[in-house]
């Protein structure tokens, strides 16, 4: 399988808000306050206004539903969604609920993001599966992008 | 980027219920009456029953939205579903319409697979983020389904 870079998506969050328990797991949905991303094709910044809508389910596993919307730094929108696990050994995950910065390498956190958006040049977004890495930071996430070759 | 096999599912399908145009493009839905399965790590067969619900979009893009139920060779049940792109050059695609055997890297055809399932096994299936590669078949299709580590 072969793939190529798409971009670096940092994104800043608030602090969560803790529905608590409901049917399907442990509900919190983080809220997007900003951010920015850059690669090859495509840089800019991230809108507020989006959410991650996590849910921890019963067997450890933390579900990911990101929707957010990226501005380009010549002014076209981008819609992006992207479902995704972060599971790992409990220390770990601990010293993230803790806010403490850990190796990416010691948990698992990947995603597949989608896009939509109107901009001819940006067009190419619509018609791609990507996949991401995820960093969880003190601040928000950083996922490093790729796009499916 | 690293992956690792996880299994090639190939798909048989009965003729295409062909919906039409629709408020989101052309719909049509595949029902899936069999196949099989194998990787290093399960293998089995495709139960009939389930089926992709096809749409191609205005942009000429084909979205896969497939649902199967999986039984492996030790009689566990695994639900397995993606969403997926295919799309290429107009010359392949009708070549492909036809039923006619095309070269996989002459289009795209990338998909996003998820499972569930409740059979201790299998559940590392319920924790990972995975890529297929696609290949139209005049009887269905055959999915080459990576892991992404």
């Amino acid at each position: 399988m072969t793939s190529c870079p798409l971009m670096t998506l940092q994104v800043l969050v608030a602090p969560p808000q803790k529905l608590g328990a409901v049917p399907h797991g442990t509900r919190a949905i983080a809220p997007i306050t900003g951010g920015t991303f850059e690669g090859p094709r495509l840089r800019g910044k991230v809108l507020p206004g989006g959410a991650d809508w996590t849910l921890l389910r019963t067997d450890g596993v933390l579900e990911l539903d990101l929707r957010i919307t990226l501005e380009t730094d010549d002014g076209a929108l981008i819609y992006m969604t992207s479902f995704g696990f972060r599971h790992g050994p409990p220390e770990v995950l601990a010293a993230l609920g803790r806010g403490e910065s850990v190796d990416p390498s010691r948990y698992y956190f990947r995603t597949a993001p989608r896009f939509e958006t109107s901009a001819t040049q940006y067009g190419f977004l619509n018609r791609l599966i990507a996949i991401s890495w995820g960093d969880r930071r003190a601040t928000g996430p950083i996922y490093t992008i790729e796009e499916i070759l | 980027m690293n992956s690792q096999p996880l299994m090639t599912v190939r798909i048989l399908a009965a003729p295409r219920q062909k919906i039409g145009a629709i408020p989101h493009g052309m719909r049509s839905i595949v029902p899936v009456i069999g196949g099989d399965f194998e990787g290093p790590r399960l293998r089995g067969k495709v139960t009939p029953g389930g089926g992709d619900w096809l749409l191609l979009r205005s942009d000429a893009v084909l979205e896969l939205d497939l649902r199967v139920t999986l039984e492996t060779d030790d009689r566990a049940l695994i639900h397995m579903s993606f969403q997926g792109l295919r799309h290429g050059p107009a010359d392949v695609i009708a070549a492909l319409g036809r039923g006619e055997v095309v070269d996989p890297a002459s289009y795209y055809f990338r998909t996003v697979p998820r499972f569930e399932t409740s059979a201790e096994k299998y559940a590392f299936l319920n924790r990972i983020i995975t890529v297929g590669v696609g290949e139209t078949r005049p009887d269905g299709a055959v999915h080459r389904i990576e892991e992404i580590l």
